[in-house]
């Protein structure tokens, strides 16, 4: 049960899956990354104008 | 409540637990009830561990404070989708090689079975309390809606939810969580309808956002650097991050959902799922806090929100007629506070600022004057129970859900609660037995035994915590305010479990021995630094004295970053030590 195997070259092998939108994960985590920033400025902008 | 919100509230909770009960009635192996059967897609996995992550106390307590505070705890959350992003790239992949039921066996490769073990108990620990409050708190509704006795009600909602996970393991949880989640949802949206549709005529939605935003209920985003302030934009971001990279990374309540997706793929998509609506879902919820906030400013609140204390001061010989004549002022300041609020909704279209000014002052003094009322109130509640927790705001949304909303969808709320209360409750207790069974009882006492043997021991585990739950619900009521209890405890022990975790991915040369003495040196820290903080005990400091004042969110960074430096240090320290290992 107890696996001791060296993972450091794990995400290299395992970054070959490639997500089903937008070709490749790096694209897809700023996808995410930015639609956060962008929420963020929203609530910014909602907060200053309702304030 | 009417005999159709009856049918809608019975009907959707037995619905989903046949179905989990049915779907999963070939569970009988230990992989299967411990990991499922690794057939989830990724919107599955992003479901399930929303649902896992939003509880009921998410939906009740979430709204009252937006009630009372505004909107700020959306901050909370800002931290989440980076934090998703950190484990899809460099966590996932790893549990996923190494194969592992929980995350904590990874350790014991890394580092030693003290590490694993040690760790595992942190969890044990923060989880098992939290799964006591997230059965308290859909218990707080039935004993208010069904006026039964609160420990009774917590007696019998956690046998159910833990006779319903003892039959099903994972794959239940797994398989319920998406039709609750749903329900979740759409039940949310049309709170939030329902409240806009019931705005006076003459008010529009604009007027009603327009009006709370100048009673300081929408600000969402706080930049202030204050360490003192339990929600900035900055706690969030930072501390939060840490929170989240803990709570996904290495609870593992959450790393059992993503752990039994179909492929890495799968998986990681589920992450970005959470991370793309978790925070405009707590936005939402929030939001509807806010809408309930201005609803009662044109229809009347109870003076105090918790029925519970209501009915027992109203039959106390001594203090029920002073609560009588508290609650006629309610009643007269109600009607002029709603007539000023009227008059100042139609002045904020005006632009004049200075009349928007003094009509603001005046609407603000009444605001004063009635929470006034209620804390006298809430005084001659505890006067006349002297036990009694006079903290209302998790009573708010389930009054105006309970007493507001039409037939039928005051059964949907409810299901919508309860929903969120199985779905968080079972998960937590499979993963409790999870790594009861894996890190503590098949590791370290009962190593050789049959499959028949490990799930049944599974099952009397999963039992055993849902009875240990049960018994911290029964003290839940003394905290202030659920939500922040939930994660004040988890805040506790956090920090301390991803420093482990961090130190095993990336400070490769740090040994067992060292980080597992700088995790109980870092827990301990951890633990006086709360308790200096919640007390404010002045500590001497260079002849000094310093009270200690952070918000719990910083907790989670400093228990991180204490265990990682004094790894490092220990490491150099211990290196001959380490090198006999």
């Amino acid at each position: 049960m107890i696996k001791t195997e060296n993972e450091s070259s794990l995400p290299e092998k395992f970054n070959e899956d490639v997500p089903p939108i937008l070709g490749t994960w790096n694209k897809l985590y700023l996808f995410v990354l930015v639609f956060h920033a962008l929420l963020i400025i929203l609530f910014y902008l909602f907060t200053k104008a309702f304030s | 409540m009417a005999l159709i919100d009856w049918i809608v509230l019975v009907g959707t909770i037995a619905g989903i637990i046949i179905y989990g009960i049915w779907k999963t009635r070939n569970v009988n192996t230990t992989q299967s009830y411990l990991q499922g059967d690794h057939d989830l897609k990724w919107w599955s996995i992003g479901l399930s561990i929303m649902a896992t992550q939003a509880s009921a106390i998410t939906f009740l307590s979430t709204p009252g404070q937006a009630y009372e505070d505004g909107m700020g705890f959306a901050q909370f959350y800002f931290g989440l989708p980076l934090a998703m992003v950190i484990l899809s790239v460099f966590v996932l992949p790893i549990y996923y090689k190494l194969k592992v039921y929980t995350a904590y066996e990874y350790l014991e490769g890394r580092f030693n079975l003290a590490t694993r073990t040690f760790t595992a108990i942190l969890f044990l620990i923060s989880r098992g309390l939290a799964a006591g409050l997230t059965i308290f708190a859909p218990a707080i509704i039935l004993s208010t809606i069904l006026g039964w006795q609160l420990n009774l009600t917590i007696l019998v909602l956690g046998a159910g939810v833990t006779l319903y996970t003892v039959s099903g393991g994972t794959k239940a949880v797994s398989v319920t969580q998406f039709h609750q989640m749903v329900i979740i949802l759409v039940g949310m949206v049309i709170a939030a309808l329902v409240l806009v549709f019931k705005l006076p005529e003459n008010v529009s939605f604009t007027d009603a956002i327009r009006f709370a935003g100048s009673m300081d209920k929408l600000q969402v985003v706080d930049f202030s650097w204050d360490l003192s302030n339990r929600y900035t934009f900055w706690s969030g971001m930072i501390g939060g991050v840490f929170l989240f990279l803990s709570y996904f990374g290495t609870d593992q309540s959450q790393v059992q959902r993503y752990l039994s997706g179909k492929t890495l793929t799968e998986s990681r998509l589920g992450l970005m799922f959470n991370g793309l609506l978790k925070v405009p879902m707590q936005f939402l919820i929030l939001f509807v806090g806010v809408l309930v906030f201005v609803f009662f400013q044109f229809n009347k609140s109870p003076l105090h929100f918790n029925e519970g204390n209501i009915n027992a001061i109203k039959t106390n010989d001594t203090y029920a007629l002073q609560y009588e004549a508290l609650n006629k002022e309610h009643e007269i300041l109600f009607a002029r506070k709603k007539e000023v609020i009227h008059g100042y909704i139609n002045q904020l279209k005006s632009e004049n600022e200075a009349v928007i000014a003094t009509s603001k002052g005046e609407v603000k003094n009444l605001m004063k004057e009635e929470k006034e009322l209620r804390e006298r109130a809430a005084t001659l509640i505890k006067k006349a129970q002297p036990s009694a927790s006079t903290k209302d705001t998790d009573y708010v949304f389930i009054t105006f859900i309970r007493d507001f909303l039409p037939v039928g969808i005051v059964g949907l709320l409810l299901a919508v609660i309860f929903s969120a209360s199985m779905s968080s409750t079972s998960s937590e207790l499979n993963s409790l037995a999870t790594t009861t069974v894996i890190d503590i009882y098949k590791r370290s006492f009962v190593k050789e035994q049959t499959d028949q043997h490990y799930l049944f021991v599974s099952k009397a585990f999963t039992l055993l915590w849902g009875g240990i739950a049960v018994l911290f619900a029964f003290s839940a009521r003394l905290f202030e305010n659920l939500i922040q209890a939930v994660n004040i405890v988890g805040s506790l022990f956090y920090g301390t479990i991803l420093g482990i975790f961090l130190v095993g991915f990336f400070l490769k040369s740090v040994k067992g021995n060292a980080v597992f003495w700088s995790a109980i040196l870092t827990e301990l820290l951890i633990l006086v630094i709360f308790y200096l903080n919640e007390t404010g005990t002045p500590i001497s400091l260079g002849g000094r004295e310093i009270v200690v004042s952070i918000g719990y969110l910083w907790l989670n960074l400093i228990g991180c970053t204490l265990v990682m430096i004094i790894s490092l240090i220990l490491n150099k320290i211990l290196v001959p030590a380490s090198k006999k290992l």
